[in-house]
């Protein structure tokens, strides 16, 4: 999952995942947790409309941007 | 890459502001919270627009701010012992094995669609918490990998550890978040 394995070593496991029902479901399991905390974002233009309105929280997270930016430039 | 956006921290809000909003309040379930993090997520945002490359999309960098801001807040708010289950979590790795190296603690089966996965927000809600959970070392290691994308040998520069250091690491944050997750979530199958 994080660095290429030697052939030899690469082929082991891949025998071993073949045969064991439990390594292959910790696998699968890894993956699993790796697609969704790397593709929720995918789904999240899909969330349904929030009963919140985003509108004064827009605003007010704006005023401190520009608030921000003025700290900046003085 | 929109460079008119990327000048303009207003244009974001306008931009994407709604769905990291939306977002957040899905995980953490507070107006307030959740208005709080998009916040901190375009100051942040704002501070370091200067070393966005643009390997990703603005969306995706967004989004990869938020994630850190919610685990963050998951980390520094108590929860009561009996509203989350760590039972296990503390846990060494080394327990799920036995010395000759069979599992001692099975993985259980999932009841759920790997590709629907993100969008199961009882699921997503217990990966979270469980992330927040997790002795810190791990937790970032795990995140600078999965969220941000760092290669090896970036986290190894991040956190000042060897590449051996850094695998062990990610390893033992998956073995204990898988396990966390399971107990936690309840859609299991023997």
């Amino acid at each position: 999952m994080d660095h290429v394995l030697p052939f030899h070593q690469k082929m082991m496991i891949r025998f071993h995942l073949q045969m064991c029902k439990y390594c292959a479901r910790f696998r699968d399991q890894l993956l699993l947790i790796r697609k969704a905390i790397r593709n929720e974002e995918d789904t999240a233009a899909e969330l349904r409309p929030s009963k919140t309105s985003f509108s004064e929280p827009r605003e007010r997270i704006k005023q401190t941007l520009r608030n921000q930016l003025k700290k900046k430039s003085d | 890459m929109d460079d008119v956006s990327l000048l303009s921290p207003e244009a974001w809000v306008d931009q994407y502001g709604d769905i990291l909003f939306r977002f957040a309040l899905q995980r953490v379930r507070d107006v307030a919270v959740a208005e709080d993090l998009v916040q901190e997520t375009f100051l942040a945002a704002m501070k370091a627009k200067d070393r966005f490359k643009g390997h990703s999309s603005e969306k995706t960098w967004l989004f990869a701010i938020l994630k850190h801001k919610i685990i963050d807040h998951f980390r520094s708010k108590k929860y009561d012992q009996s509203d989350l289950n760590i039972e296990d979590y503390a846990e060494t790795t080394d327990k799920f094995f036995s010395d000759n190296g069979k599992w001692r603690i099975l993985p259980s089966s999932w009841d759920i669609n790997p590709v629907e996965a993100y969008e199961q927000k009882e699921f997503m809600n217990a990966l979270y918490r469980c992330l927040s959970e997790m002795p810190k070392r791990h937790a970032e290691a795990f995140v600078y990998r999965e969220i941000d994308g760092l290669s090896t040998e970036e986290i190894c520069k991040v956190l000042s550890i060897t590449a051996s250091n850094c695998w062990v690491m990610l390893y033992r944050a998956r073995v204990l978040l898988r396990r966390c997750i399971e107990i936690n979530w309840t859609r299991t199958t023997v």
